[in-house]
Formats: C-alpha cells, sequence, structure tokens
C-alpha cells in the first residue's frame, strides 16, 4: 500500500478563548485511499484531542461532515486525501469550517440559521391524506412521477451549497440554495397540497429571485443534484400561478416583450420596466455619467430584420399553450 | 477559420466596443466573424421562467440559423453562452423537444440538427486558433503589465455544460494573458460572481459582490482586470464607483473585455479599441 506523510494545516478557533482564528499543522502518515475524515479522527485521537469537528455515518450520507478542503466545500468523510494531494500540490491540505455560518468551535459549525430557513419555508410534505387516515390509506407516487424529484430527493443537508452560495456570502438572510432544492422538492410532489403557499413564502423578501444564478451550489454540490434546474423551475411556477409581481419576476417578462418587440432587449427601459419609476429615479446619475462616454443604451432599439418572423413563432406558441391549458 | 458571431444585446447597446474590437480579428487573425443579424436575443437566462417552449424555440432558431451557415456558433458573452448551451443541450438530448422547436422552424426554412457547437471567443481563441499560433502574431508584448483574469460565472459553471476549464482553478485566461506577454497575477476572486444577474433585483448584494472582486483584483496589484464577459465588465467598469464607494481602496482598477487585450498586443490603440469609452480609464 502506498504510504506518505501528508502536512495538514488546520483552523483553529474558540470563540469563548480565542481572540483571533489561527492555524495548526500536523503532520499524518496517510496511506492511498484514506479520506480526511479518518485524517481528523487520527489527529483527534493521536495528536490534538481538542480538535472540534461533526461527523458521523463515515459514509457519505448523513451529510454532517462537510469542510472547506483547500478552499472548496465537501464531506470530509468522501474526500481522498490523495486526490487533494493533485490539486495543493506541496502545499499542505487546508482544511477550514463551511463559509456563512458562524463557527462554534474549529471546524465546527453552526446549522441552526439553516433549519430555521428551512422551518419558516415549510420545507415538509402537507399530503392530502387527512391526519386521523395516516398509516390506513395509501397515496401512490409513480415512478414518472417521482423521477422529477429523484435527484432533489437525494439532498443531505450537509450545507455544501450554503458554505458556496454567493448570495449568502453577502447576505446572510438570503433564503439559500438548500431551502430553494426543499421548496421545488416539495411542490413537484404528487402527494403536496400547499405548493401555493410555500411559493409565496419563497418569494418573500431575500427570496428565490434575489438568486445569482452563479451555479456555485451545482458545481458543489457533493451528491451532484442540479439545484438551478430545482429554482428555475420554482421560478416558472410562480409564472404559472401568475405570482410576477416582484421586481425579479417583472426582469424575467421583460425579455419575454423585448423578444417578441424588437427581437432584442430593450436595454434603456429595462431598469424603468423592473424596478418601476421610483426604484429607477437611482439610476440617474449612473446613467448621466454613462452618456458622457458615450455608453448609455439607444433610446429607440432597432427591430432584427425578420421581426415579424418572430412574432409569428410567439403567436403560434401562444396558441400551443393555450390549447394544451384547455385540454 | 469561420464562425457564425451571435450578437449579444448588451454589446449592441452598452459595450459596442467589443464588437468594435472584434471586427479587427479577420484582418489581424484571419478569423471571419459571421454576424447573426437575424438572431435573437437569448433571454439571457430569463425567458425560460417565463415560457420554456418560448426559450427552446427562440434559441433552437438562433442555434439552427448557424447550422444553416455550416457554421459553429460563437458568442462574446459568458451568459448568451450558457444560455445557448443550455437549450442546445435539451435539444439534443430530447427527440420530443426536438421536433417541437422543428414544427415552429420549418415555416422559415430552418432546421434544428445539432450538428453546429456553441462557443464562447476564449475558447475560439485558446484551443481552436490555438495560443502557439497566437503568440507568432503579437506585435506589441504586453510585458511588465499585470492581469487579474476574471472568468465569470456562465463560462466556468456548470462544468458539465461548459466544461473547458476547472471550475475552482480555471487557467484557460491565465494562459491567454501570458501568452500575449502579459503576466496573470492570482487572487481569490478569479472565479467568483460580479453580480450583474440580480443588479436590478437585490442591488446592495450585488455591488457587494463586484465591490469584494474589484477589492481583491486590487489587492494582488493588478493593472487591470480582464474578462471575457461583457456583463461582468458592466458592472466592474461602470459600476466601480458605486461597487467601491466606502470602501477606502486606494486606486481605481481599469477593466478589459478579453477582445481589446488581445487587440493591444497586435497593436491596435486604446481609442481603436475602444477603451477610452469605459467608465475607468
Amino acid at each position: 500500500m502506498e504510504r506518505r506523510e501528508v502536512s495538514f494545516r488546520i483552523y483553529r478557533y474558540n470563540p469563548q478563548v480565542d481572540r483571533h482564528p489561527f492555524y495548526d499543522n500536523f503532520k499524518v502518515a496517510a496511506e492511498r485511499g484514506i479520506t480526511v475524515l479518518r485524517v481528523l479522527n487520527h489527529i483527534k485521537e493521536n495528536l490534538e484531542p481538542r480538535l472540534t469537528f461533526r461527523a458521523y455515518c463515515q459514509a457519505g450520507i448523513c451529510g454532517s461532515c462537510a469542510v472547506r478542503v483547500n478552499g472548496v466545500s465537501k464531506l470530509a468523510c468522501t474526500t481522498q486525501v490523495w486526490d487533494e494531494l493533485a490539486e495543493s500540490g506541496d502545499e499542505p491540505i487546508l482544511l477550514e469550517p463551511l463559509n456563512n455560518l458562524e463557527v462554534i468551535r474549529d471546524l465546527l459549525v453552526d446549522i441552526d440559521p439553516l433549519l430555521e430557513k428551512l422551518k419558516s419555508n415549510s420545507s415538509w410534505l402537507t399530503s392530502s391524506i387527512p391526519e386521523q387516515q395516516m398509516g390506513h390509506k395509501e397515496h401512490i407516487v409513480s415512478e414518472t412521477e417521482f423521477e422529477v424529484i429523484d435527484s432533489a430527493s437525494d439532498c443531505i443537508l450537509c450545507a455544501s451549497c450554503y458554505s458556496e452560495c454567493s448570495m449568502m456570502g453577502v447576505n446572510r438572510r438570503y433564503i439559500s440554495p438548500p431551502v430553494l432544492l426543499k421548496a421545488f422538492r416539495m411542490n413537484n410532489d404528487t402527494r403536496e397540497t400547499l405548493a401555493g403557499e410555500r411559493l409565496k413564502q419563497v418569494t418573500a423578501d431575500h427570496g428565490l429571485w434575489d438568486c445569482t444564478h452563479c451555479y456555485r451550489c451545482v458545481e458543489h454540490c457533493c451528491k451532484k443534484i442540479p439545484i438551478m434546474d430545482g429554482i428555475h423551475r420554482l421560478r416558472e411556477e410562480a409564472f404559472e400561478r401568475r405570482m410576477s409581481g416582484s421586481e425579479g419576476a417583472r426582469h424575467a417578462q421583460v425579455f419575454f416583450d423585448d423578444i417578441r418587440d424588437n427581437g432584442r432587449l430593450k436595454e434603456m427601459t429595462l431598469p424603468l420596466r423592473t424596478k418601476g419609476v421610483a426604484g429607477s429615479l437611482a439610476m440617474i446619475p449612473l446613467a448621466l455619467k454613462m452618456a458622457i462616454k458615450m455608453r448609455t443604451p439607444p433610446l429607440f432599439t432597432k427591430k432584427i430584420p425578420g421581426i415579424k418572423r418572430v412574432r409569428e413563432l410567439y403567436l403560434r406558441l401562444e396558441k400551443l399553450n393555450a390549447e394544451r391549458q384547455s385540454s | 477559420m469561420k464562425y457564425a458571431y451571435f450578437l449579444s444585446c448588451i454589446n449592441e447597446s452598452m459595450t459596442k466596443e467589443v464588437d468594435r474590437s472584434l471586427e479587427r480579428w479577420d484582418k489581424d487573425l484571419d478569423i471571419e466573424l459571421v454576424k447573426l443579424t437575424r438572431g435573437t436575443c437569448c433571454g439571457g437566462s430569463n425567458l425560460d421562467y417565463v415560457s420554456p417552449d418560448h426559450f427552446l424555440v427562440v434559441n433552437g432558431r438562433n442555434i439552427a440559423m448557424a447550422e444553416q451557415m455550416k457554421l459553429d456558433l460563437v458568442t462574446s458573452c459568458n451568459t448568451c453562452l450558457l444560455t445557448l448551451r443550455r437549450a442546445k443541450h435539451i435539444l439534443d438530448n430530447s427527440p420530443g423537444k426536438r421536433e417541437l422547436v422543428n414544427s415552429f422552424l420549418l415555416d422559415e426554412g430552418l432546421c434544428y440538427t445539432g450538428c453546429s457547437d456553441v462557443k464562447h471567443l476564449l475558447w475560439v481563441i485558446t484551443e481552436d486558433y490555438g495560443l502557439d499560433r497566437l503568440a507568432k502574431m503579437v506585435t506589441t508584448p504586453l510585458s511588465g503589465i499585470s492581469f487579474a483574469p476574471f472568468y465569470g460565472c456562465h463560462i466556468l459553471r456548470p462544468s458539465s455544460l461548459l466544461g473547458k476549464d476547472n471550475p475552482s482553478a480555471p487557467m484557460s485566461l491565465d494562459r491567454l494573458i501570458e501568452t500575449l506577454g502579459g503576466t496573470p497575477v492570482e487572487y481569490p476572486s478569479k472565479n467568483k460572481c460580479c453580480g450583474f444577474h440580480t443588479l436590478l433585483v437585490a442591488e446592495r448584494e450585488s455591488l457587494t459582490l463586484t465591490g469584494n472582486a474589484i477589492e481583491d483584483a486590487i489587492r494582488s496589484e493588478a493593472d487591470y482586470i480582464v474578462t471575457p464577459c461583457p456583463l461582468c465588465h458592466t458592472a466592474m467598469d461602470a459600476y466601480q464607483l458605486k461597487a467601491m464607494k466606502g470602501r477606502g481602496a486606494a486606486r481605481r482598477i481599469p477593466v478589459l473585455h478579453l477582445s481589446q487585450l488581445i487587440g493591444l498586443a497586435l497593436g491596435h490603440s486604446q481609442h481603436e479599441l475602444g477603451i477610452d469609452r469605459h467608465m475607468i480609464t
């Protein structure tokens, strides 16, 4: 078995004692196939018993051991030390707590804010079966119906996406990717009865429309869940339920309308149509500065050649949608 | 080399200098970019929320026009890239959706088959053209100038749809900078979000993202930021003063487009490349 000495640089912080976080270095003889969690356990058992982290199943199921390894949020129990060596080269492997959550101690973070958001956005199923009939009556979900939410059901709430999310990094009140994913999962479960209510909750301030679509959540999901697809589907659902009055929804509507009317985006009035008159006033100073540099968009957007064809497509699509709805 | 060139709305309005500097590639590099003038806006990661079918038909049509010209489709905007590639991925993997889209395109004599690839300009120059070949074309090496490469999200993530660079440690733009004689700096924000897409919805948060990236680049002592995306450019250039307000940064940092970076190394002046149109110069 291939074996070598590997250096680890681990974030240490006990807010009750330490004025500032610091890093400890450890050298561990590691063999190929060993995981980061095995190393953490080894250090705790043999080198530094005070080192604090959270872990349980050791098999990528419980989601409790997520940390940042070389700057990227992942499960310690499924991350191979040798894979990280390939990334870090001669540098020590860096282990740090997840971002966007308060550190309780060392690598252990407080996940209560995530749990509170799950609670306040009804992240559970509200079945059509009355409670008194629970256990007596089945509500069968077909394989095809489950396929829609199959991947989203794999979420183990490890909070890696919470840690990687761009918007979470600048607004701790933001709803966060795992809560949006749960909302998608529940709203598309055929047993669910309160989808509309939940959608109202998740589209409130700091909610669904604040996602920057940076796709960091998707890239770093330990279960490879296409989280953005769930967020997209929730936004589609907002339009289907005619919950399209928010700035985010109005912004999306502008793209739809402008392609029909001009073929291109009419950038000049985009802020006005998204934010309204009052919301756009604050943009006037920037618009003036841009005008000096001749960067302001044209007042009248030139229609693309053949715009009639595009309008015909829209008419036919609207007819198709009307036929679908009536059937 | 010849490509169908997708016209991004922002380059048609606010960042006109991008297409202006690209028009020189035909003569300079023998890369002909045929403008897709009848193409529409891609919907910028927004159209599909209003109607997923419109999103597929509109972008199926855009790609089918490139197919009709027997050319790959190239874009200079990260979000157009991702939006078009998302549509392509769905159409290539769903015969039902492809049939639906084609039933709409038939009247215009178009048919989506999936034979044209959708690429970013950065990929064209680093992969199709090749950096070795580009190095030979450099007349004014960017020696002694350091650049903070800012990739932007939609050329990196999701890697399942893009997959050229490692999203955690992208290098293609760094290598391009080196090829042109410049020095790329390492800094933590190179693969982060510029905040553009929520500027009109969550301005304070978006500007914090923009400011974080700019501050990082300034701290790395880069002379310029360089980005392959006109949306990232707008966030970091037009909104720079607003984003940096109250941060006490020592200086401003100009932001270049990928096409301008290449133009400079090929000997064109700042005026020719429209760099003097930028807000931060």
